[in-house]
Order: structure tokens, then C-alpha cells, then sequence
């Protein structure tokens, strides 16, 4: 009976490691820590904090899925990355995922696999206290005095054009620089995510103003290499039980933390997710 | 100026780490560089055609492809022959060879700069290559060697910055890093600018005082 | 690890590619000109100057080469319409930065191509009656000139090299050309395959150029 049990064991691993070889998951497993790529230079997102300890919604979501697999949190190695390196690093192998408010789009799923969303983004248009132009109405009216800042991205000038279609566009390389050039006067807006135009206006009440207009959204997945069913399966599984089952908790939290806005209530009943 | 201070002493905590690796990565690659770099000069300067021909090209390739685009080679494109490397190894292996090439043209200068007359005069009394070498060019050729050098030496120390696009916290990404949660970035550029000034300049002082050293040779 | 290469996402926007290398080339030049300008006047001041103007020269000196040009492109991008100058666009801005930079770099040259002037020269300008501007311009200015070309060489070569780093203030050069085609593309792997090689090989037909000039004009000097 004993005997029995232990090869049935025996064949249910094999059948485990038969059905995967090459599986991350498995690569994770066997690690014994998960390896993810994020940035640190962008809040409230992925940044440090006033400790120097490295948090945000999506460092939250990282630790979500090493409590999925190892039931520790700390099971998880950061590799800082920039934006631009998003892709090379999860296609070249550098890491197991990638968690770095990464939109999703057609042209991107053409090379990753995307997990199903962990929140959806909007873009916004900061303008500051002492600035030309305050408003979304002023910013248009000024046509193509108006200067934007944004950050190099994929479609960076449609994106801006969305909102101030006359607006000339200035792509510059980080966030920070985008709301670096709104300081100092070089441009009138900076076109940057609605969370973030959120958190500094909260935090600098006088020196920055929400321009009023919201648009866009972008759903932010976490990405992964192609054709690796487990993994993405894995990934899939451990979000949805952590944003709509019995283990809400650490999600729920950054969303206050981060976006100062109540979750959503859970209720019973028809799988509305 | 008050609040420059309190910026700067609640700053600095943060950038120290960052500063420590910009000063270990500057430190690896002036190190490697300089052991393998005057290998590569005295092989330009003695060494067989077959042995010049690969380096000569290595080195040519090297010095003419910025800094970046030699980082981003080795992190991106190496995985290709197999060697998936991390970060900070892949930025030190590109590095170390960018500084290497540029080395080992400053060695072969100075070794070159050195009259005919000192290796005939060196043959003239018996003495083997190596002898020769080691008694006769190199302590001459020293003093072309360091000021060349010593400037590489800065340019590795500001070179090293690039390392925050693999992904390293240096001095400059950890910069990065307080802008990122404070998205106040000017303020923190002019105190990185101010601590790599002192480095900087620090190293060029000591290398004047280290090129008033060896200048007993006059020409 | 399985990664297919496909370069037709970046043929189709090689212009980006081209017009960037073309800009990269002219901020390069137009650089050095004016490098070459602060380079020589701070260069003759320091050499005749007084205990101030020789401070006031080393000071610029050591301070722009011992910041990293990333951060000087930044401080005077955001830096000085911050406090309150002339808001210059990008272009004008990075031109501005990278001659300050090379104009640094070239003081250093220049003090040692007027300190190698022989002294003879000197004294037969002074013996047929030359004012010491009269003797600037013909005299120390071309002997000078043949004994720092080589290094005006090199200094253009690394300045082009430089211009890369024009594209985080969003200046159209190759750098950025590369980096948009990247993003919209994220053909990173494909995009560097292509653009290393066009600076080596840019890099290596301006040298080729310029060390063609020197020869001419120094085997014009001998004659």
C-alpha cells in the first residue's frame, strides 16, 4: 500500500515534470525565488521609499506572485530595468517577468505573452500652478504654441495628439524629465500617466494643477515570454485569486497606499471577473 | 542656502550606495584595463603581425563605437553565442574592453615615443628583450604614459554612469531614484554634478602631483 | 531561447536612421567650431593672462571636464530656463552644451600647440616689426594649427561619438532615431545590429577624411 503511494507519487512528479520540461514555472520553482523586471525611478508605481525599500503597485504585484509560489513574500529578486529594456530583457532571458507599468497592446502581444490586467491606467495632463496655460480649454486654445512633454514611448505623438491635437511634442527619456520640463517652463503640459498626475497633486497642492482632462485607457498586464503556457497560467490563476478570491489582501492594500482610492467590494454570486 | 543643506544632508544617504558602486565599478575597470591595455600596447609595439592584425581590429572597432552601444552589445547581444550574462558582468566585461583598446593605443604611443637609440644601446650591452623592457623602455615611457592615462581614468569614472541603463544602482541611477519618488529632478543633477566634480577632481590633482613624480626625465 | 530576427520593421523606418546620422555629423561640426573658437581665445587668454583670467580659465576647464556630459546636457537643458535664462529649444541647447564641452577639451590642446611654437618663430615675427596680434594671426595661429590637427581630429571623432547622447533631450540624432525605432518597433536586437556598425563605420570614414586633410596640409607646409 505504502509502496503503492510512493509510486504513484513517483509517476504524479514525472507526469509533473513530463508535462513542463521547460516550463519557467518550473525554473522558478526549483530556484526557489522568482526574478522580475521593474523599474525603481517612478512612483507610485515602482520606486523607494523614504527607507530606500522598493515599492508600488507593481513591486506589490511581484510580491503577490512569490507568496504564490514559495508562500513568502520576499522570495523575489528586483533586476532594475529601463522602460526600453522591457522586452530584450523578458525575450533575451535577463528575467522570468516582466511588472513595470507595462501597457498592453497588439503589437506588443506579438512578441510577449500578456497575464490578464491588474489595473487599468489613464493618461492625464499636468500643468503647473505658475504656468501659461492651467487648463485642458487653455491648452487648446493655444494651438501649436502649446508644448507638451512625454515620455519616449511606443506611439508617443499620437498619444499627445489625442489630447492637444495641435500641441508640438517633446519625447524625453524619463517621467521625471517630462515633469522636469514642465518646471522648468519648457513645456506647458506634461502628458503622463493619471495616477501619477494624482499623486503629485496631492502632494504639491500649489505647485502642480490636474488639467481636467482624462482619457485613454491602458491595461496593465504583467508580461511573459511566448509559449509557456504554465507560466502564463500560473500568473493568471495567482491574480485572479489575489484581485477577486479569498486572498485580497496585499492587493487591496497597495491600492489604498498607492492610489488613495477604496477597492472595490467583492460580492458573491455570478463570477463577474 | 538653508534649504540646499537640509536637500543635501537628506540626499546623501541615498546616493551613497550609488556612489560606492560608481567608485568599485571605476576602480574594476581602471585595474583590468590597465594590466590587459599594457599587454595590448607592447604587443602592437613588438608583437608579430598575426598577433597585431585581431588586436588591431578588436581595438579599432572598440574605439569607434560609443561607449553605449558597446554595453548594450554585450548585455543583448551575447545571449546569442550563448553567454547570458548579468548585468553588472556583462557591464564590466564591455567596459574593461572599450578602456582596454584605448590603454593599449596610449601604451604602444608612449612606448613608441621612446628613441631607437635607447633599445640599440639596451642591445648594445646584452641585455634580452625582457631586460630591455622592464630597465630601459618602460620606466621611460611612464611619463608619456600618465597624463593620456589619468584622463581615461576620469572618463572611466564618468563612463561608469552608463551602467544605470543595464539596470546597476550607481551614482546616477540612484539619483534617478530619489527624482523618481520626489519627481524634483534638477536639484539632485546639481548635487550629482558636484559629487562627481569632487571625484574628479580629486583624481586629476593626484595625477598631476603623480606626473610631477616621474618627470625627472626632461627631454 | 528562442528569439527569430526581422529587420523589416526597421527598413521601413531607416529614414529615421539616415536624417539621424546627418544631424549627428552636423551637431558634431558645428560643435567643434565653436569649440575650436572658446577653445583658442581661452587658450591665447590664459597663455598672456594674469593670475585671474588663468584661474578664471582653469576653473571652466576642470569643472566641465570633471562632470559626465549627461549631466551637464541636463543642467543646461532644465537648468538654466529654471533659473529664469533663455529658454533655447533642444537642438539648441545640446549644441550649445557639447561646445562648452569640446571648448574645454580644446583649450587643453591648444595651450600645448602655442606652448610648442619655437621660440624662433616668435622672435623673427617680432624682428621684421609685427604687432603681437599681427603675430597671433601669422605666425603662432598656423604653426599652431599644424601641431594640433591631429588632435582637432580625434576631438571631432569623440564629439560625434558624444552626440548619441543628444537623445535624451528628445534632438532627433541617430541615438534617438534608434531608440524610437526600438519602442515603436521593439526591435531592440535588429535596431543595434544596424546602427553600431553606422557609427564604426562613420567614425572611421571621417577619420580617414581628416587624416587625409592633415597629410595634405602638412605635406603643403613642408613644400
Amino acid at each position: 500500500m505504502a509502496a503503492g503511494a510512493a509510486a504513484l507519487a513517483m509517476s504524479a512528479r514525472e507526469a509533473a515534470a513530463q508535462s513542463a520540461p521547460n516550463s519557467t514555472l518550473r525554473t522558478v520553482l526549483n530556484r526557489g525565488k522568482l526574478i522580475v523586471g521593474t523599474g525603481s525611478t517612478n512612483a507610485p508605481w515602482h520606486f523607494e521609499d523614504e527607507k530606500g525599500q522598493l515599492t508600488g503597485m507593481d513591486i506589490t504585484i511581484a510580491q503577490i506572485l512569490a507568496r504564490g509560489l514559495f508562500d513568502d513574500v520576499t522570495k523575489v529578486e528586483f533586476v532594475k530595468q529601463e522602460p526600453a529594456a522591457r522586452i530584450p530583457n523578458l525575450t533575451t532571458g535577463k528575467v522570468d517577468c516582466v511588472i513595470q507599468f507595462m501597457t498592453v497592446s497588439p503589437a506588443r502581444a506579438q512578441l510577449v505573452n500578456f497575464s490578464r490586467p491588474y489595473y487599468i491606467e489613464g493618461v492625464a495632463l499636468l500643468t503647473s500652478a505658475k504656468g501659461k496655460y492651467k487648463t485642458h480649454k487653455e491648452l487648446l486654445d493655444a494651438g501649436s504654441q502649446a508644448k507638451a512633454s512625454v515620455l519616449q514611448n511606443v506611439d508617443a505623438d499620437n498619444l499627445v495628439h489625442k489630447a492637444l491635437p495641435q500641441a508640438q511634442v517633446m519625447q524625453l527619456d524619463t517621467q521625471a524629465n517630462a515633469i522636469q520640463a514642465l518646471d522648468s517652463g519648457r513645456a506647458d503640459a506634461a502628458v503622463i500617466d493619471l495616477s501619477t498626475v494624482g499623486w503629485l497633486v496631492k502632494r504639491n497642492p500649489g505647485k502642480y494643477l490636474d488639467s481636467g482632462f482624462h482619457y485613454e485607457t491602458q491595461i496593465y498586464s504583467v508580461a511573459l515570454r511566448q509559449s509557456d503556457l504554465d507560466w502564463l497560467a500560473f500568473v493568471d490563476t495567482t491574480l485572479m485569486v489575489n484581485m477577486h478570491g479569498h486572498q485580497t489582501d496585499l492587493y487591496d492594500k497597495a491600492f489604498r497606499d498607492f492610489f488613495n482610492t477604496e477597492p472595490p467590494r467583492r460580492v458573491p454570486g455570478f463570477p463577474n471577473i | 542656502m538653508n534649504g540646499w543643506w537640509s536637500f543635501v544632508v537628506s540626499t546623501m544617504p541615498f546616493l551613497w550606495q550609488g556612489l560606492l558602486m560608481t567608485l568599485f565599478i571605476a576602480a574594476v575597470v581602471v585595474a583590468i584595463s590597465l594590466v590587459a591595455g599594457v599587454l595590448v600596447g607592447i604587443c602592437f609595439a613588438y608583437g608579430p603581425w598575426w598577433a597585431r592584425l585581431p588586436l588591431r581590429i578588436c581595438s579599432d572597432i572598440l574605439r569607434g563605437t560609443p561607449l553605449l552601444v558597446v554595453i548594450f552589445t554585450s548585455y543583448y547581444l551575447l545571449p546569442f553565442i550563448g553567454l547570458n550574462l548579468q548585468p553588472l558582468p556583462a557591464f564590466l566585461a564591455a567596459m574593461s574592453a572599450f578602456m582596454t583598446a584605448h590603454v593599449g593605443e596610449i601604451t604602444r604611443g608612449a612606448i613608441q615615443s621612446i628613441a631607437a637609440g635607447q633599445t640599440d644601446a639596451g642591445k648594445a650591452i646584452g641585455l634580452t628583450f625582457g631586460q630591455r623592457l622592464v630597465y630601459v623602455i618602460l620606466p621611460q615611457a611612464v611619463r608619456r604614459f600618465l597624463p593620456p592615462w589619468i584622463n581615461s581614468v576620469t572618463d572611466a569614472v564618468k563612463g561608469s554612469s552608463l551602467v544605470s541603463l543595464v539596470g546597476i544602482v550607481d551614482l546616477m541611477l540612484a539619483a534617478q531614484q530619489v527624482i523618481g519618488r520626489t519627481y524634483e529632478p534638477l536639484p539632485i543633477y546639481v548635487l550629482a554634478a558636484m559629487i562627481y566634480f569632487v571625484i574628479n577632481y580629486s583624481l586629476s590633482s593626484l595625477s598631476r602631483s603623480l606626473e610631477a613624480r616621474y618627470a625627472y626625465v626632461r627631454d | 531561447m528562442e528569439y527569430y530576427l526581422n529587420f523589416s520593421l526597421v527598413w521601413r523606418h531607416s529614414a529615421r536612421l539616415w536624417q539621424g546620422l546627418a544631424l549627428s555629423i552636423e551637431l558634431a561640426f558645428i560643435s567643434i567650431l565653436i569649440g575650436c573658437v572658446i577653445g583658442f581665445a581661452l587658450a591665447v587668454a590664459y597663455t598672456g593672462g594674469s593670475r585671474p583670467v588663468r584661474w578664471a580659465v582653469s576653473s571652466y576647464v576642470e569643472f566641465i571636464r570633471n562632470v559626465p556630459l549627461l549631466l551637464l546636457i541636463y543642467l543646461v537643458f532644465y537648468g538654466i530656463p529654471s533659473a529664469g535664462g533663455f529658454s533655447f529649444d533642444a537642438t539648441e541647447s545640446f549644441v550649445m552644451t557639447l561646445s562648452l564641452y569640446s571648448g574645454a577639451y580644446l583649450v587643453e590642446v591648444f595651450r600645448a600647440g602655442l606652448d610648442a611654437i619655437p621660440k624662433g618663430a616668435i622672435d623673427a615675427g617680432k624682428a621684421i616689426g609685427l604687432t603681437p596680434w599681427q603675430r597671433l594671426i601669422h605666425v603662432r595661429f598656423p604653426i599652431m594649427l599644424r601641431i594640433v590637427l591631429p588632435s582637432l581630429s580625434n576631438a571631432f571623432i569623440s564629439l560625434f561619438k558624444d552626440t548619441s547622447l543628444a537623445s535624451v533631450i528628445a534632438v532627433p540624432e541617430l541615438t534617438y532615431g534608434a531608440n524610437w525605432i526600438k519602442t515603436n518597433t521593439f526591435r531592440a536586437v535588429e535596431v543595434w545590429i544596424i546602427v553600431a556598425p553606422m557609427y564604426v563605420v562613420t567614425g572611421y570614414v571621417i577619420l580617414a577624411v581628416l587624416r587625409f586633410l592633415e597629410r595634405s596640409l602638412l605635406r603643403g607646409a613642408r613644400r
